[in-house]
């Protein structure tokens, strides 16, 4: 079975630790730690050394989404301390103002896909610019986010083919037109098969979706049915 | 037959006493089985831009053990060639299941595809064709979006007031003490009314007299009641009271949304509980309500009877005069109409407004 897990942010917003027991018992094998707002990074940062995350076999962290220009270095410096744990930290692209700060994380540092919100980062083209700045980061593939931009999953299928190798881990819900995370509807578990014979088997998943305790292992059911390239029906962009 | 008595004391208890009672529950049940079932299978069959709408007694909470299930995928959306597959999906499911689920009428109208855009924007003209037309008053009148997201539902239901009454410019009476009767949406409901009169006659031809029978009964009764209960909830606007404390001179933006949300309010209720609130509001005699609410449930104790639903299906109109239980079937439709009769033509808040709305 794939490495599948929840981000701590979407199960509890900015309460990691409620996050983390809601996830006590479930067939969960990874995880996110999630600092998406500014204010959230120092005490998340601050306790990781107190957390149990022995359930988990695989661990990333999720950067804040925006930051004010002032304190790019000093988030720098505290994700310096999550990147010698060797955990990918996500991070958005327009959250990155000077790029050769963030080369400091190495290959840590691990660029995601972008919603239609955001001025960058939606396609395989901004993509690519990107990781020209920033050539080591590997890639957080946010399927929900490319499904959002493009729904026929034809740009979802372009930058698979572009950065599969990239890939370092997934993120997967059901994005909606306010850029929210929503669980999986049917309809996005259609789009995502078109395109599950291109994301690598092996890559950990990290479910998004907004849902209450009781419902989290069926959206691991909903993901990995979505990912499952045995539901293929109609190839997109092969 | 039991639970057919009403011991009601006001017109808003007759929906909930008696064989009434029985059939509302037995539509929430329903509703939510259709909704396990469909979740056990397709998980997550609604969306942010999709819901599955069910029509008829089903949504009126009028469900019997012969109802049919009428439904539509109602999409409000960006295109999406998935939408059919799931639409597909759906249609394969519930006919696995048709002992419990029966299939909708063969016109198709229902178990199919809906999309927003006609339904708000084909309001008249050419492309309002009757499935189009139909799919909308039904939509406001006698609808019920099934599951946990109505998002969709909820947007077309608010597009398609807000379309009718964008053709109204001066909401108010010009005193502005009072909100005038919306009188585009209630032309569309008369439409529809005499449509599905007119279609009546067109369907005995199509398909050779062929369930003419229970046809017939519906258009006396459960159809009536939708259009009486359309024009009720128009008059509203100009009727209640509390509606007309809240007209603010302020803005026209707010005049308008304060009626859109009135309308909003009141098509949630299913139709008997909008003939029930207006006779309580306008004082509709006890007695009249009694009749109605009563031949109401004598109407549903023939649906709901297998012997007496299935003489209906296979009667033509040639033996209709002779046939026991459509002589019965008159017999009820007469008391129900007399009793809309009085609420529309004899009471003096609602008469004026059927007099100048009504016909001419």
């Amino acid at each position: 079975m794939r490495c599948i897990g929840f981000s701590t942010g979407a199960l509890a917003r900015n309460d990691f630790g409620k996050a983390l027991q809601m996830l006590a018992g479930k067939n969960v094998s990874a995880v996110e730690l999630s600092a998406l707002r500014q204010g959230e990074l120092v005490p998340l940062v601050e306790q990781l050394d107190h957390l149990d995350l022995s359930p988990f076999k695989y661990v990333s962290f999720h950067a804040p989404s925006a930051m004010e220009r002032s304190f790019e270095s000093v988030a720098v410096e505290l994700l310096l301390q999550v990147a010698a744990r060797k955990w990918p930290i996500v991070v958005h692209p327009n959250a990155m103002y000077n790029p050769s700060e963030w080369r400091r994380l190495g290959n840590c540092l691990c660029i995601e896909n972008m919603d239609k919100r955001k001025p960058i980062g939606q396609t395989a083209k901004h993509l690519a610019e990107i990781f020209e700045t920033v050539p080591d980061a590997s890639f957080c593939f946010d399927i929900g986010h490319a499904r959002q931009v493009d729904p026929t999953m034809s740009e979802a299928s372009a930058i698979l083919h572009r950065f599969r190798d990239r890939i370092r881990q997934l993120h997967v819900s059901e994005v909606n037109t306010q850029s929210k995370h929503d669980p999986l509807s049917f309809e996005s578990i259609l789009a995502f098969h078109k395109v599950s014979h291109l994301v690598p088997a092996d890559v950990p998943v990290i479910l998004e979706s907004r849902v209450e305790e009781s419902e989290i292992n069926g959206e691991i059911l909903s993901a990995l049915n979505a990912l499952s390239a045995d539901n293929l029906l109609a190839l997109t962009g092969d | 037959m039991p639970g057919t008595e009403s011991t009601a004391a006001t017109s808003a208890e007759h929906p909930n006493s008696g064989l009434l009672q029985i059939c509302r529950e037995a539509a929430l049940s329903t509703r939510a089985e259709l909704d396990q079932l469909l979740s056990s299978q397709i998980p997550g069959y609604t969306s942010e831009d999709t819901s599955l709408v069910v029509f008829g007694s089903l949504a009126r909470g009028e469900w019997t053990r012969g109802s049919d299930l009428d439904w539509t995928y109602l999409i409000d959306g960006g295109a999406n060639s998935d939408h059919l597959l799931i639409a597909q999906r759906i249609q394969r499911l519930l006919e696995e299941n048709e002992a419990k689920f029966r299939p909708p009428s063969p016109t198709g109208t229902f178990g199919n595809m809906a999309f927003s855009h006609d339904i708000i924007h084909q309001i008249g003209g050419q492309n309002d064709t009757n499935k189009n037309t139909t799919q909308r008053i039904l939509l406001l009148l006698e609808s019920c979006a099934i599951g946990k997201r109505t998002d969709a539902y909820d947007r077309v239901i608010l597009g398609v007031i807000n379309r009718y009454l964008d053709e109204d410019n001066h909401p108010l009476t010009p005193d502005s003490k009072r909100y005038r009767v919306p009188r585009f949406l209630l032309n569309d409901i008369v439409r529809f009314w005499r449509t599905m009169a007119v279609d009546f006659a067109s369907k005995q031809r199509d398909r050779a007299g062929k369930g003419w029978g229970l046809r017939n009964a519906k258009l006396r009764m459960s159809r009536k009641l939708i259009f009486a209960s359309g024009l009720l909830v128009c008059f509203s606007a100009n009727l209640d009271p509390d509606l007309q404390t809240k007209i603010s001179t302020d803005k026209q933006d707010g005049i308008k949304l304060t009626l859109v949300q009135h309308i909003r309010d009141y098509v949630r209720l299913t139709p008997l509980e909008i003939l029930a609130k207006s006779m309580d509001r306008y004082g509709v005699p006890q007695l009249i309500a009694k009749d109605l609410f009563g031949a109401y449930t004598e109407f549903l104790k023939v649906l709901s009877d297998e012997k007496s639903r299935a003489a209906l299906e296979n009667l033509r109109s040639g033996d209709s005069r002779e046939d026991p239980t459509f002589r019965e079937i008159r017999r009820i439709s007469g008391i129900f109409e007399r009793a809309l009769d009085h609420i529309f033509f004899e009471n003096k808040q609602i008469a004026p407004l059927t007099r100048k709305y009504g016909v001419f």
